[in-house]
């Protein structure tokens, strides 16, 4: 994998090894959803037919988004409380992952909703808060770029991603005040109970992601330390 | 706390007609959009056009609201003050609830005049609930961020960029509750559904604000 490739250019650093395990694990979780979902898993029997196949892909990107997110929550309130750069940079890395995530989400679920619905885009609760989140987020880096002092910039990104985190929620059941049949009622494959291979692929799918979005974010933080420590030493060589 | 926002009030007279000349504008605007094809703007269009107004108008003063103190160094006076901050900000967003729904008493009669007169007569008080929840968020919301954007470079440009994007949730259930009550589809329930919502929306933000304001303003 290109990704575990770039990991190891972070060298020196003790999680190199650690990372590219989690990311080999990732990358054997995410094989077997292919392998499961595509070969060994029924074609879905209603009008979906093979289109249901993305589902496997989908929705774990969807929960790794969201749990995205959730970590940048949980980083900034530990940044505001111990004030340790630490979980600014975890936040940070958190957040763009999250963002990622969330376009990939908007894109396979656009394409699904192609193939499913027969639209490219419906207001569908679902798609419209993943969309308002995907704003959300995005302004948390105009946010960090418009803030030129270092702690204050990652006191108005911990405050950013509190308050964004909060609202992710609140959004969906606002879209869910929508006028019923304006939209397509959707009823995730979930709601209707998998079938065993199904929830292996589906499972696997979900662990894969996530343990992509682990590796990722440890190379991010990995990244972003770098890029620190190259501005003390550029600070410290100024004078 | 309450001199400052007098002495605010006083202040703003150009800011409270910046925000209501907007909302006639836009107002115009949105009609001419609206009925290009020749009819009146459907009554189910109404609701999102008043509070796109609202929300736009609000933006504008709040974009003021710090402009005054960062600019004229008065914040480090505030700061000084032997007050909690969360009475700066009760006391901030206090004064442009004010700012808000004094624009709205002189904005709504024009949008009734201009798009529903009958409707807005006989639904007045629900709708004047409806707005006074939805100015409390978007006031509560719109403070703490335009605290943050205070410090920011590029305020003008940074406010609108987070404040939006989170004033949604609150333009979606006050804009399909107002259009509701104009064209009079939904019954009582689903109003009351929309204002709880406002309602629960408000307190997250009021609560949020005040836990993390002392971070927010700065030392």
């Amino acid at each position: 994998m290109t990704v575990a490739a770039r990991g190891s250019s972070a060298r020196a650093r003790p999680a190199t090894a650690t990372t590219v395990a989690v990311l080999a694990a990732a990358a054997a979780f995410l094989l077997a959803d292919v392998l499961v979902g595509f070969l060994a898993a029924p074609t879905d029997a209603s009008t979906l037919g093979f289109t249901q196949k993305i589902f496997y892909v989908h929705a774990p990107i969807a929960e790794t988004a969201l749990l995205a997110y959730a970590v940048a929550f949980v980083a900034a309130l530990l940044f505001l409380r111990r004030d340790d750069p630490r979980y600014d940079r975890l936040g940070l890395a958190a957040v763009r992952l999250g963002l990622l995530f969330s376009v990939l989400v908007m894109v396979s679920g656009v394409i699904w909703g192609r193939a499913a619905w027969g639209v490219w885009w419906a207001w569908e609760p679902r798609l419209t808060t993943f969309l308002i989140a995907c704003l959300l987020y995005a302004g948390y880096f105009v946010l960090r770029g418009a803030v030129d002092d270092e702690s204050r910039r990652a006191t108005f990104a911990a405050l950013y991603a509190i308050v964004a985190f909060v609202d992710v929620p609140i959004t969906f059941f606002a879209t869910r005040l929508l006028p019923a049949g304006l939209h397509p009622v959707v009823l995730g494959p979930s709601g209707s109970g998998m079938a065993w291979r199904d929830l292996v692929a589906f499972l696997c799918g979900t662990a894969g992601m996530t343990l992509l979005f682990v590796g990722l974010l440890r190379i991010e933080m990995g990244i972003e330390a770098l890029r620190e420590g190259l501005r003390d030493l550029a600070d410290r060589l100024e004078g | 706390m309450v001199r400052k926002d007098l002495l605010l009030e006083m202040r703003t007279r150009e800011t409270v007609a910046a925000m209501f000349l907007f909302v006639v504008l836009a107002m115009v605007v949105f009609h001419y959009a609206f009925t290009a094809g020749g009819r009146g703007a459907p009554a189910l269009y109404t609701g999102g056009m008043l509070w796109v107004v609202f929300v736009f108008g609000a933006l504008l003063g709040l974009g003021r609201s710090f402009a005054h103190e960062k600019d004229e160094g008065c914040l480090d006076g505030l700061l000084l003050c032997p007050v909690d901050r969360v009475t700066i900000f009760l006391s901030k967003m206090t004064a442009n609830l004010v700012f808000l729904g004094l624009i709205q008493v002189l904005a709504v009669p024009v949008f009734a005049l201009f798009f529903a007169p009958g409707r807005i007569v006989a639904h007045l008080p629900a709708l004047v609930l409806l707005i006074a929840l939805g100015d409390v968020g978007i006031s509560a919301l719109g403070t703490l961020l335009a605290t943050i954007a205070m410090h920011t470079r590029a305020r003008d440009l940074i406010l609108p960029i987070v404040f939006l994007p989170l004033v949604v949730p609150l333009l979606i259930a006050a804009a399909t509750g107002t259009s509701g009550l104009l064209s009079g589809a939904p019954g009582g329930p689903s109003l009351l559904g929309r204002a709880a919502f406002l309602l629960v929306y408000d307190g997250v933000f009021l609560v949020l604000a005040y836990g993390t304001y002392d971070v927010a303003i700065g030392e």
